[in-house]
């Protein structure tokens, strides 16, 4: 299971339109060998939190612009627990003031990227986080 | 660790049934899965939405979906794409182009990429698809990148495939060549509300034309305006579960032939196989005993070999 290619739901929650950047991030993480689902914009973030319990998801990834983040993200990490997938990692990219970063590392956000952000790091950063996120439910 | 999973799974609980299919996808204790899923009481009706590239499948699918939900049938969809032979990976983006149901149990979406390419993603789809059926989903969706020789071996393990085709999209020659229109039990003319239908349409004929025996429907669809959605799953619905089809001994031949091609693509590249080249290239076989071997590797291998 070590080696299988990590799979990575990618969206945009809310009413931002700009996917510039998450199409830019979606390349350089299949590149990497990831197998990215991109699930696009305007998602719901309930549509979100299904598409990741459907697609096994070891990751989601969102992109904010909107500044809606303390509305949204939340909501959508309450959802995930809800649903069973407190084992997925989440990501946000997007603008995020200084000042909400501790706010959403503290709601249970791994990791926050802002703009500028290196794609390589990104791609470090999944690739570093311990794999065995799994071991809670498929036990 | 196995045995919980399937518990999960014998309960409904999707969440088991996503974890299976990523193991099943990865080639990962996939005999252990199959032997402990539930008997499914009903048969799903297996659908393949094939086609060329750009042809719209996901967009359609999207549209069948919601069709499928009128007539109160559940759905599972399974997107399958090519993983990036270079890299491993793989960007599925399927999902995009079909409306979300979060709220709907009745619909599954799952896109796919096997490691190893379209080969070995068709070695794994009769346990991706017996997982999804055992679940209990009434319809299956089957999503594949339309590329010829490949999707003989998908028409074995469905019952109805749909070949999507669009205007302006090559002439009539290049179905030809790729066997596409062979393959297909409905043929649908895509993007129709698109200038140029008529054309693909004449084209599309003529070239059923020259084939003999039963042809296909072909039915115009524009995912668009919603045009000949609902007659398409009518088409769909109209034709016979082929894989519960027992009396026809030339079914059962063709099933073989393209059982065969499938457990082909996924022998050839294991040690056995290359060992046996091996020592035929250098003499060290004769042909016919060759012939013999690779015979034997075939009927013994399993057809989820990773």
């Amino acid at each position: 299971m070590s080696n299988a290619p990590l799979r990575v739901v990618l969206a945009k929650v809310g009413l931002d339109g700009h996917d510039r950047g998450i199409k830019v991030v979606a390349r350089a993480l299949r590149d990497a060998g990831f197998h990215v689902i991109y699930a696009g914009l305007w998602q719901t973030p309930e549509a979100v939190v299904r598409a990741v319990a459907d697609e096994d998801a070891d990751w989601l990834g969102i992109s904010l612009l909107s500044g809606a983040h303390m509305t949204l993200m939340p909501r959508l990490l309450q959802l995930l627990r809800e649903a069973g997938l407190s084992h997925v990692g989440v990501l946000v990219g997007g603008i995020i003031p200084e000042d909400d970063v501790p706010k959403l590392l503290e709601l249970g956000v791994a990791k926050v990227f802002g703009p500028g952000t290196p794609l390589d790091d990104i791609v470090a950063f999944l690739q570093q986080a311990p794999r065995d996120r799994h071991a809670s439910t498929a036990s | 660790m196995l045995a919980p999973l399937l518990e999960r799974f014998r309960q409904r609980d999707r969440l088991a049934l996503a974890r299976l299919l990523s193991l099943v996808a990865r080639g990962e204790q996939t005999e252990e899965i199959l032997a402990g899923l539930p008997t499914t009481a009903k048969p799903a009706r297996v659908v393949s939405i094939t086609g060329p590239g750009g042809v719209g499948k996901s967009s359609l699918t999207g549209k069948l979906i919601a069709e499928i939900r009128r007539h109160h049938l559940s759905v599972a969809v399974l997107a399958c794409d090519p993983q990036s032979p270079l890299s491993g990976g793989a960007l599925l983006g399927d999902r995009f182009r079909m409306p979300a149901h979060p709220d709907d149990d009745g619909v599954f979406i799952r896109s796919l990429a096997a490691a190893g390419g379209q080969g070995a993603l068709a070695a794994h789809l009769p346990a991706l698809l017996q997982l999804v059926e055992s679940f209990g989903f009434e319809v299956i969706l089957l999503e594949t990148v339309g590329a010829g020789q490949g999707d003989t071996a998908v028409r074995a393990l469905v019952d109805v495939v749909v070949l999507l085709l669009q205007p302006e999209t090559g002439d009539e020659l290049q179905w030809e060549k790729a066997g596409l229109l062979e393959v297909a039990d409905v043929i649908a003319l895509h993007k129709a509300d698109l200038p140029g239908i008529d054309r693909a349409e004449a084209q599309v004929l003529a070239a059923l034309g020259l084939s003999a025996g039963p042809t296909p429907p072909v039915l115009r669809v524009s995912s668009r305006t919603g045009q000949g959605i609902a007659d398409l799953w009518q088409a769909i619905r109209a034709l016979p579960l082929r894989r519960g089809l027992r009396r026809d001994a030339d079914e059962l031949f063709r099933l073989t032939r393209e059982w065969l091609a499938v457990r082909f693509a996924a022998v050839r590249a294991t040690p056995p196989c290359t060992a046996l080249l091996d020592r035929w290239r250098t003499g060290q076989v004769r042909t016919e005993a060759a012939v013999r071997e690779l015979l034997r590797l075939l009927s013994d291998s399993p057809l989820d070999h990773d």
